[in-house]
């Protein structure tokens, strides 16, 4: 029996308050989650028939691209409800999307969201199982990087803690703010339900690969900072920005790619440009959903899903100083609306 | 107080620890399963994949294979197909000879179990464990699947024929099938579940 990934994964509460989790927690947990299990393709059940589809369709558009959707006649549905087969571009809206919207009431009644595999080509099947090797693997080398750049901090704090001379005193100062930083860092995540931002350039590199392959499910994470509940900033305005794109593009079965609105982003300018100039060059080797997706205009309000869902990567060299007004500008913020405003005119420069 | 990253990584390896630990030493069918079902699901994150590895719970996936409890069976698969991803562990399986292992698998009748096991098995692919995995017998094998009525069944044998084998390994396979040749036989294709909501 497929179960919902919170039931999966209780232990993700776990990571998050440094508590050993009670096993009991996590022994619910009768069934084995596989990448065969998930897909780009759920449907969702439960809908009322009331003429919401549109409605429905910007809910699932909060968690990313939207490839496809149509209602599912053949499917045996309860009365007075509807069943519908939505196609999200990337695995991680999909993740995203059933995380947030199943068991959840829409207009009186009650979304059932499950992936449906059944629905890919042979082509998704074999796009999925590349994506997720792809994000294994990229993950393996960055904990291994990860590990070799703290053990080269922790030698640097070896060797300059003998020292007393001011020569010393910026390289521990730079050795210190980056410890202070991964604390900083691990507080924050710990404390937020926010996505931490992929600042310094050669991390972004990482950062945007990772996007590329559409790879920072939150459900794959056990309970870091990532499982941000992006919920809370999303429920409130949801209906607001992306009903206004989609709506007006809304005339067929197949939308444009209208951007989710869900996650804010605080993305400082250069390393924004520096992170579009990666696109570019990511673009050329990676396959066309990636390249229709580069190819968007970068301007406008809206965001490419994936890095806003991208949160895994630890930024180590992030400064302290920047996050703590990310974090004031963050927790300022009510809802939707003003994290757009904020993002809008950076998106343009 | 909030713990620094290093310990955070020591605090899930302890955890893990523990439910390894849990495994080993319960008594009740039920409980270790469950056990087993947490420790593949923490497979899944790539991040335990290295204390998994540790742990040595590939070995332990492994020996779930060959369990007459059809639950063991397809959570140790699903524990293999989520760990099989990492290079480092896809490494540790093929040295403890896991292909044969994942191989028998396939003739599960688990559905899940099967799936599984061809995933593992495109993961185990590296040039010099090709051969055994494009064994004929497992190419007709998943020439069989390709022709169920399952369509996850489907997609992913056909990928496995397109991405695991030569053209030319494939359509032998095939040609000794029809010719009565079948080193297949009696592997049963999986039940397929009712659609579950």
């Amino acid at each position: 029996m497929l179960l919902s990934v919170n039931t999966l994964f209780p232990a993700a509460s776990h990571w998050r308050t440094s508590e050993v989790a009670n096993t009991s927690e996590v022994a619910n947990a009768s069934a084995v989650y596989t990448i065969n299990l998930e897909s780009c393709y759920v449907m969702v059940q439960g809908v009322p028939a009331i003429g919401v589809m549109t409605e429905l369709i910007q809910r699932c558009a909060l968690y990313g691209v939207v490839e496809e959707y149509r209602p599912l006649d053949e499917y045996p549905a309860e009365e007075f409800t509807e069943v519908y087969l939505v196609k999200f571009q990337r695995l991680t809206s999909a993740r995203a999307a059933k995380r947030h919207m199943d068991e959840k009431s829409f207009y009186g009644g009650v979304l059932h969201v499950c992936y449906v595999p059944e629905y890919e080509t042979v082509e998704d099947t074999r796009l999925k199982l590349q994506d997720r090797r792809r994000y294994v693997i990229r993950t393996a080398q960055n904990k291994a990087r990860e590990r070799k750049r703290e053990e080269a901090v922790n030698k640097e704090t070896t060797s300059s803690n003998t020292a007393t001379t001011s020569k010393t005193v910026i390289p521990r100062h730079d050795k210190t703010s980056s410890n202070d930083n991964t604390d900083k860092t691990s507080k924050i995540s710990h404390h937020l339900d926010f996505p931490l931002l992929p600042l310094p350039p050669r991390e972004y590199h990482n950062y945007w690969h990772k996007n590329q392959h559409g790879t920072v499910p939150t459900e794959d994470k056990m309970g870091t900072l990532h499982n941000a509940v992006i919920e809370t900033k999303q429920q409130p305005g949801h209906g607001s920005s992306s009903n206004q794109t989609s709506s007006d593009r809304d005339t067929e079965h197949r939308l444009t790619p209208s951007q989710s609105s869900g996650v804010p982003r605080f993305v400082p300018r250069t390393t924004h440009l520096e992170k579009r100039k990666r696109q570019m060059e990511d673009a050329a080797e990676h396959s066309a959903t990636d390249v229709t997706r580069n190819n968007e205009p970068l301007i406008g309000p809206k965001l490419p899903e994936p890095p806003k869902l991208n949160m895994e990567e630890e930024s180590v060299n992030t400064t302290v100083s920047l996050i703590r007004n990310t974090m004031k500008k963050v927790e300022s913020v009510p809802g939707l609306k003003p994290v757009q405003k904020k993002v809008k005119p950076r998106r343009r420069i | 107080m909030w713990k620094k990253g290093s310990s955070e990584g020591s605090d899930r390896f302890e955890y893990l620890q523990t439910l390894v630990t849990e495994f080993q030493d319960t008594d009740s069918d039920e409980a270790r399963e469950q056990v087993l079902a947490n420790l593949a699901n923490f497979a899944y994150d790539p991040k335990n994949m290295e204390h998994l590895r540790e742990l040595q719970v590939p070995d332990l996936f492994l020996d779930m294979l060959t369990e007459e409890n059809d639950n063991f069976v397809e959570f140790g698969m699903g524990g293999l197909c989520n760990l099989s991803m990492d290079p480092e562990c896809r490494r540790v399986i093929l040295e403890s000879r896991g292909i044969s292992l994942v191989t028998n698998c396939l003739s599960s009748r688990r559905e899940e179990t099967v799936l599984s096991a061809i995933t593992t098995l495109m993961n185990l692919a590296t040039p010099s464990s090709r051969s055994e995995i494009a064994d004929p017998a497992v190419l007709q094998c998943m020439l069989r699947f390709s022709l169920s009525e399952s369509p996850r069944l489907r997609s992913l044998a056909a990928v496995f024929l397109q991405d695991c084998c030569t053209a030319e390994q494939a359509a032998r396979a095939e040609r000794q099938m029809t010719q009565g040749r079948q080193t297949a036989v009696g592997i049963p294709l999986p039940e397929i579940p009712h659609p579950e909501n």
